[in-house]
C-alpha cells in the first residue's frame, strides 16, 4: 500500500516535471573523451573504402541513441548493434553513441531526458500509457509518414505512433499473444490442441491429472496476465475490443459487460488450477523455465519468445517440439479463430529539439530499410518485424517460427495495444497489480473492475 | 550439576550459532554455486545445483563482455573517496555541533541529521535538472555528491553520539598544553573514534557500492559508470543471461565482503558505543 502511494506521487511529480521540463528547449551536447568512444571512431574513421553516402559531407557527427536494449551481443540488442556498426562503417564521418538501459531504468531516465535534452535517437512505445505523455510534452520529431510508403510497413501498424494524423515513430515488432505448446507431450499423452475454450479447460485438467503443470504463467510481472486477459476479451468481444477499452478508460467505468465475462473467465481458469502452484508470485524466467524443462505442457507468452525453438540450452527434445496456437474461441464471443491479440509495442523515434536532427532521421530510415531490421530479426529469431518479410523467408525456418507467420497471414483482425497498456501510467500500474489479486481470488471481478477504473481519473 | 548445566548451554548457544551462521553464509554458497552453472540449470527445485558441468567461462564472459575491470575501477575510486570525504565532513561537522559553542549550532545539525529523512527517489529529477545545468552529468561529480550528501547524515548521527562519549577533560588537557582547534580535531578525538570511523565507512561503502538508481539516471556513457551497470550488460528484452549475471554479482559482492571482513573487528563497537549513547 505504501509502495503503491509512493509509486503514484512519484509519477504525478514525473509527470509535472515533464511538461514543465519542456518549456525550454536547450540540447547541451557534452563530448566526452572516453576510450571506447575515441576506440569507436577511429575504427569508423579507418573505414577508407565506405560507399559514398548522400551526405557524405565530411563533416563528423554525433548521433546520440538511447535504447531499451542493455544486452548488445543477443537478440534484438544484437541487431540493433549491427545496424548501429554497418551505419558507421558506411558513414564514416557518424559516431553513434549507444546508451541502454533495460524497461524501468530506461523510462526513469526517458523522464530526465526529457526535462533537458533528449539524445537524438530513442527507444519507444506505441502504447498510450507511454506515448501520450511523452507527446503531449512535444518531445519528439515530427515524421513525413509519406516517406515511409515503400518500407513495407504492415496495414496498421503505425497507428500506435501517430497523434492527430501526424507520425512521431516507428514500429519494430509486431507481437503476438500465443499459447506454446510441447507437442511430443500432447502427442504422448493423447491431448489435443482445444478448439474452444471450454475445451482448453476439460484439456487442463486432464494435465493437471497426469501431474503436469498445464499453463506456465508469470504472474509475478502483472503485464503478462493483462495480456492473457487481453486475449480473452479479444474473444468475448471480437472487434469491439479497442472500443471498449478506449471507452472504458475515458470514462473510468469498466463495468462493461464483456469485460466482466472476460475478467470472470480469467478468475474460473486460475481457480480452475490451470496454472502452476504459485504462479503469482514467479517471474519470467521461473516461468518459462517450467515450460522448457518439460515440468509445464503450455506457456502462455507473446511471439518473442519464438527464439525458444532457436536456443542452444533448451534440450533438443523440447526445443524441436515447441508448437504454438492462439487463443482458443469463448462460447457466445463474438471472435473467430482468426481475429488474434496481437501489436505493435516497442519502436523508435527522434528527438524534437535534437542537434543534428537531419543526420537521425537518415539514420532512423537507414535502420528500417527492409533489409535492416526487419531481416536482421528474422535471422536471429527475434520475432516478428512491423514490415512485410515475405522477402527474406529462406525455407530454413523452425516450424515454430512458420507457425507463427501462418498464424499473422491468415489474421482477419488484430486486437492492437494490450489493455494494460490503453490507460494513463496510473491505470497500467493499478491493473498490473490489482490483476493477481483478482485472479488468486482474494478480490472479486466488481472490485478489480471498480479499482482500475478509479485509477484512470 | 552446575557444571553439566553450564555444558548444555554451551552447547545450546553452538547451535544457535552456526544455525545463524549458515543463514547468514547461506546466499553466498548460493550465489557462487549458481554463476557456476548454466541459465538453464538454474530452474530446478533444489535449493542448490550440481552443474554438469563447471562453467568458468561465466567469470571470462563476465569480465571481457561486462566491461568489468573499467567499472570496478570507477567503482573503487567514486566508493574510496566518497568515504573518504563523508568520514571528513562528518567527524569535522559533529564536532563543530557537539563541543563548539556557536548559536545556530542545534539547528545546523538537526538539518544535516534531517537529511536521513529524505528519499532518494524523490531527489532523482529534480538533481538531474541541477545537474545538468551545471552541467555536471556524466561526470564523476554526478555520483560523489549525491553518494556523500546521502550518506553524511547517517555518518554525522553516530560520530555526534560516539564523540559525546568522549571526556571533555581529554580536549582541556590538550588546550593546556597549547593544542590548536585542528589538532584537538584531528590528533586527540579521531584515534579516539576510531570504532566508529569503521562503522561509518563500511556503511557509507556498502550503500554506494550496489547503488543503481542514480548513477543510472545521472550517467549516460560508459566513462563512470559503476559496477552494477555490469550485469545490465546482460539483461535482454524478454529474457537474460543469469548464469553471467550471477558471476557478475559474485564478483561485484567480493570487494564488499572483503572490506566487511577487514573493517568487521570494529563495526559491531562502533553501532554499539556511538548509537545508544543519548
Amino acid at each position: 500500500m505504501k509502495k503503491k502511494i509512493i509509486a503514484s506521487l512519484l509519477t504525478a511529480a514525473m509527470a509535472v516535471s515533464l511538461l514543465a521540463g519542456c518549456s525550454k528547449s536547450n540540447s547541451s551536447t557534452e563530448v566526452s573523451n572516453d576510450a571506447q568512444n575515441t576506440a569507436q571512431e577511429s575504427a569508423a574513421e579507418g573505414d577508407e573504402a565506405a560507399s559514398e553516402t548522400a551526405v557524405a559531407s565530411g563533416e563528423a557527427v554525433t548521433i546520440k541513441l538511447f535504447s531499451n536494449l542493455p544486452d548488445r551481443k543477443n537478440g534484438q540488442g544484437l541487431v540493433e548493434q549491427m545496424i548501429i556498426d554497418e551505419y558507421m562503417a558506411e558513414n564514416p564521418n557518424v559516431t553513434i553513441e549507444v546508451e541502454a538501459l533495460d524497461e524501468e531504468a530506461y523510462k526513469t531516465k526517458f523522464k530526465a531526458y526529457a526535462m533537458d535534452g533528449m539524445p537524438d535517437v530513442v527507444s519507444i512505445w506505441g502504447q498510450p500509457a507511454f506515448l501520450d505523455e511523452v507527446l503531449d510534452a512535444g518531445v519528439l520529431a515530427e515524421l513525413n509518414e509519406a516517406d515511409y510508403a515503400d518500407y513495407g510497413f504492415i496495414a496498421g501498424s503505425l497507428e500506435g505512433f501517430k497523434k492527430d494524423g501526424k507520425l512521431y515513430g516507428l514500429p519494430r515488432n509486431t507481437d503476438i499473444m500465443l499459447i506454446y505448446y510441447n507437442q511430443k507431450m500432447f502427442d504422448d499423452n493423447g491431448w489435443k490442441v482445444p478448439a474452444t475454450y471450454d475445451e482448453l479447460m476439460s484439456l487442463c485438467a486432464d494435465i493437471k491429472a497426469a501431474g503436469i503443470t498445464p499453463i506456465a504463467m508469470d504472474g509475478g510481472d502483472g503485464w503478462p496476465m493483462a495480456c492473457f486477459l487481453t486475449d480473452i476479451l479479444v474473444r468475448v468481444a471480437g472487434t469491439d475490443y479497442a472500443e471498449i477499452v478506449r471507452n472504458a478508460v475515458a470514462t473510468g467505468n469498466f463495468s462493461a459487460p464483456e469485460m466482466q465475462e472476460a475478467t470472470q473467465i480469467l478468475v474460473d481458469s486460475a481457480a480452475a488450477g490451470m496454472f502452476q502452484v504459485g504462479y503469482d508470485s514467479q517471474d519470467y524466467g521461473t516461468t518459462m523455465n517450467l515450460f522448457t524443462n518439460g515440468q509445464a505442457a503450455m506457456y502462455c507468452m507473446g511471439s518473442w519468445d519464438c527464439s525458444m525453438a532457436l536456443n542452444e540450452d533448451i534440450a533438443p527434445e523440447i526445443r524441436d517440439n515447441i508448437r504454438a496456437f492462439t487463443m482458443p474461441v469463448v462460447d457466445g464471443g463474438k471472435a473467430g479463430t482468426n481475429d488474434i491479440a496481437a501489436w505493435n509495442g516497442g519502436g523508435y523515434a527522434v528527438s524534437a529539439d535534437s542537434a543534428v536532427k537531419e543526420e537521425a532521421i537518415r539514420f532512423l530510415n537507414y535502420m528500417y530499410q527492409p533489409d535492416k531490421l526487419s531481416k536482421y530479426g528474422w535471422e536471429n529469431g527475434v520475432g516478428m518485424s512491423a514490415q512485410d518479410q515475405t522477402a527474406y523467408l529462406t525455407g530454413n525456418e523452425t516450424e515454430l517460427q512458420k507457425q507463427v507467420m501462418d498464424i499473422l497471414k491468415n489474421a482477419t483482425s488484430v486486437s492492437g495495444t494490450p489493455i494494460n497498456d490503453c490507460g494513463p501510467s496510473a491505470f497500467k500500474t493499478a491493473i498490473e497489480s490489482e490483476i493477481q489479486g483478482v485472479s488468486n481470488g482474494s478480490t472479486s471481478v466488481d472490485d478489480f473492475l471498480a479499482a482500475i477504473g478509479a485509477a484512470c481519473e | 550439576m552446575k557444571e553439566n548445566n553450564k555444558k548444555i548451554g554451551k552447547i545450546f548457544l553452538w547451535i544457535v550459532l552456526v544455525i545463524v551462521a549458515i543463514i547468514q553464509l547461506f546466499p553466498l554458497i548460493w550465489l557462487v554455486d549458481f554463476s557456476l552453472g548454466s541459465s538453464n540449470e538454474m530452474f530446478t527445485n533444489g535449493l542448490l545445483i550440481i552443474p554438469e558441468k563447471i562453467r568458468w567461462d561465466n567469470y571470462v564472459k563476465a569480465f571481457v563482455d561486462g566491461n568489468f575491470l573499467h567499472y570496478l575501477r570507477n567503482s573503487f575510486l567514486i566508493n574510496t573517496l566518497a568515504v573518504l570525504l563523508v568520514v571528513i565532513i562528518s567527524i569535522m561537522a559533529a564536532f563543530a555541533c557537539q563541543r563548539m559553542n556557536w548559536k545556530l549550532k542545534g539547528l545546523v545539525s538537526t538539518l544535516l541529521v534531517m537529511g536521513m529523512m529524505i528519499p532518494i527517489h524523490a531527489t532523482l529529477l529534480p538533481n538531474y535538472k541541477i545537474y545538468s545545468m551545471l552541467h555536471l552529468t556524466d561526470t564523476i561529480w554526478a555520483l560523489l555528491i549525491p553518494y556523500v550528501a546521502f550518506s553524511l547524515p547517517q555518518g554525522m548521527f553516530l560520530m555526534t553520539g560516539f564523540i559525546q562519549s568522549i571526556p571533555k577533560e581529554l580536549e582541556e588537557a590538550a588546550v593546556m598544553d597549547g593544542c590548536g582547534i585542528y589538532r584537538i580535531v584531528f590528533q586527540i578525538v579521531t584515534p579516539l573514534l576510531k570504532p566508529s570511523i569503521a562503522t561509518v565507512a563500511i556503511m557509507t561503502f556498502l550503500n554506494n557500492w550496489n547503488e543503481f538508481m542514480m548513477a543510472s539516471t545521472y550517467l549516460s556513457t560508459p566513462a563512470w559508470k559503476t559496477l552494477p551497470f555490469s550485469v545490465l550488460e546482460f539483461t535482454g528484452e524478454y529474457s537474460s543471461n543469469y548464469a553471467v549475471q550471477f558471476a557478475v554479482m559474485a564478483l561485484t559482492a567480493a570487494p564488499a565482503v572483503i572490506v566487511y571482513v577487514i573493517l568487521n573487528k570494529h563495526i559491531t563497537k562502533g553501532v554499539a558505543m556511538g548509537a545508544v549513547k543519548g
